[in-house]
């Protein structure tokens, strides 16, 4: 290693302080990982339904209120920040490591430890920044109403509550159970938003009288109560402010698309050097980030509505504020919502008849959706190491070569497809995503993307192992 | 076609061991097992290699941060989740001796 001064080695310190979940040290049962899965997952569902203690309102307006279920984050509980510090902390680890302002080598093994152990640290020290920032920005009523005594024990539970997230992550990514923790809350977050949506009970009064808010619910409902079938079933299918039945057909339509882009992928030809006449393949998927773009647009756009409106509310008058964005309160929701600046331009468009209103936002929004989810896949691939030479060290190590390529041709080869895969492969996610929610899918157009690409990799892991233990039980 | 079945499965479960010892491998075993891990590489079949890397390069693609042993405080899984539940129990408390405390000074008044 070079005996430079490296920005890395700041972490060093504080290593031994970081809570870090032991390796697996053996292989762990197939209904093991399921239970360890499960019980995180009960863990986290009950901290979002876990009321923080001492809060005096949460009747304020809600910075987060369009990024909720994608950050797997509630309102004034327990797991207010949701997976916001340890999403942010990787989006912010990523730029600095694909910038080259960390200098990291993948290869050197005390690198990737302290990469991880920067990550934490930063995840915690966000959780800490947003709890002490959310306390004093009057989210749970002005500060001198909680008293002092009850703002640090708020602040305590929001930190506490970022560890156990980070903890969750970890245990699950060790090895104990399947995919990664942060998956697990988002998919789960949003598939409960589009069942409620979709089958919701609850009755919201409208010009119109009462309505069930669930989109099927309020078409049975309206069918069997209404005179006029036809009318009846334009309502159900078009009614406005609510859930309808056009946007659960819409967003089972991504669903779809989703799934069938997921099987596009280039085989590559491989075969070991010792055992002659074995062939193997190696594919490299258009979705090759998977959701990864998705989920770090979202915590790039939602860190910017949380400093612009924090910002607007202290300096509403400042010429650079409004230029980052404009809030004002919405008719319908009562939440803020941006009305003109970087944040109204980065905000999704309402509707179709909203795009065609104003041209410019809807293309600022879609070029910025599609350069963003690009430029992520892109870096990313570096930083996770699944470029294309990371890819070559691992086939060598396992003695796979290319036929018809010599050895040292690997990587080369392998440049040709990798960053194209990742870049095409952002600028779909992006593109799909803006489909979505020009199409009005319930939830929202990341929402889905970030679903659907998650429970497909379960259920690809799902296969995997159960191959395996079949393989093992056969053996 | 039912020795093409048995090969293929014999090929998965040979894959599934081999992934494992090269992911073993980087951490510094002793020379006599490293050795045996070759040999034990040597033998795999390329389709199993194949999948194996298939499988690396399908999880480093979901959203992970902790992939290595790192100096820290250890904690293992069952602690991470009972320090989870004792969180959830004393949160819970706090709000029941709250509303105690409340009820207990409403009476006072």
């Amino acid at each position: 290693m070079g005996g430079g001064f490296r920005v890395l080695h700041l972490v060093r310190p504080f290593l031994a302080f970081l809570p870090e979940v032991q390796s697996a040290d053996r292989k762990v049962p197939f209904r093991e990982k399921v239970i360890y899965t499960v019980i995180s997952l009960f863990i986290f569902l009950v901290c979002s339904q876990l009321p923080l203690y001492g809060i005096h309102s949460t009747t304020g307006a809600d910075p987060f209120y369009w990024m909720r279920v994608i950050l797997a984050s509630n309102r004034g509980t327990v797991m207010e920040l949701g997976i916001t510090p340890i999403v942010t902390s990787g989006l912010v680890m990523q730029l600095l490591a694909g910038s080259k302002i960390i200098e990291v080598d993948n290869n050197v093994r005390e690198d990737r430890a302290l990469l991880n152990g920067a990550q934490k640290l930063l995840g915690i020290l966000i959780a800490i920044g947003e709890a002490v920032a959310y306390v004093l920005s009057g989210m749970y009523g002005p500060v001198g109403q909680l008293g002092v005594g009850n703002a640090i024990l708020i602040i305590l539970q929001l930190f506490f509550a970022g560890i156990i997230v980070i903890c969750l992550d970890e245990l699950l990514q060790k090895g104990y159970g399947l995919g990664s923790g942060i998956s697990l809350f988002i998919a789960t977050n949003i598939c409960e938003s589009i069942i409620w949506k979709a089958f919701s009970p609850t009755t919201i009064n409208t010009g119109r009288g009462a309505e069930f808010e669930g989109a099927v619910i309020a078409l049975f409902h309206m069918l069997i109560t209404k005179s006029n079938k036809v009318a009846a079933l334009r309502q159900a299918f078009y009614r406005q402010n609510l859930p309808n039945v056009t946007n659960l057909l819409a967003t089972v339509l991504i669903f779809l698309i989703v799934i069938y882009f997921q099987g596009f992928r280039v085989v590559l030809p491989v075969r070991s050097k010792n055992a002659r006449g074995q062939q193997g393949s190696y594919p490299i998927k258009l979705f090759y980030t998977s959701n990864m773009p998705i989920i770090l647009q979202s915590a790039l756009v939602s860190n910017l509505y949380f400093i612009s409106q924090l910002l607007y509310r202290k300096f509403s008058g400042n010429f650079f504020v409004n230029l980052l964005g404009q809030w004002k309160e919405s008719e319908y929701s009562g939440q803020s919502i941006p009305v003109s600046g970087l944040a109204y331009l980065i905000t999704a468009p309402a509707s179709f008849s909203d795009m065609a209103a104003h041209p410019f936002h809807a293309l600022f929004y879609i070029v910025f959706m599609l350069t963003a989810c690009a430029l992520f896949s892109k870096t990313w691939i570096e930083v996770s190491g699944s470029s294309a030479r990371d890819v070559a060290k691992q086939l060598k190590e396992q003695q796979m070569v290319m036929p018809g390529h010599r050895e040292s041709n690997l990587q080369k080869e392998l440049n040709r497809y990798i960053p194209t895969a990742a870049a095409f492969g952002g600028v779909c996610i992006g593109a799909l995503t803006v489909l979505a929610d020009f199409m009005g899918a319930i939830g929202s157009g990341t929402g889905i993307l970030l679903a659907v690409t998650i429970i497909y990799q379960y259920f690809e892991t799902f296969e995997k192992e159960k191959a395996s233990e079949l393989g093992f039980f056969g053996f | 076609m039912a020795r093409g079945s048995s090969q293929s499965q014999q090929s998965t479960s040979t894959g599934s061991s081999t992934a494992r010892p090269g992911l073993a491998a980087p951490r510094g075993s002793a020379a006599a097992t490293a050795g045996m891990r070759r040999r034990r590489l040597g033998g795999g079949g390329g389709v199993s290699s194949g999948g194996g890397s298939g499988v690396g390069s399908g999880s480093s693609n979901m959203l992970r941060f902790y992939t290595d042993d790192a100096p820290g405080l250890k904690i293992s899984p069952t602690v991470v989740l009972i320090m989870s539940l004792c969180f959830i129990g004393f949160v819970t408390a706090l709000h029941v001796f709250g509303k105690l405390y409340l009820h207990k000074s409403g009476s006072q008044a």
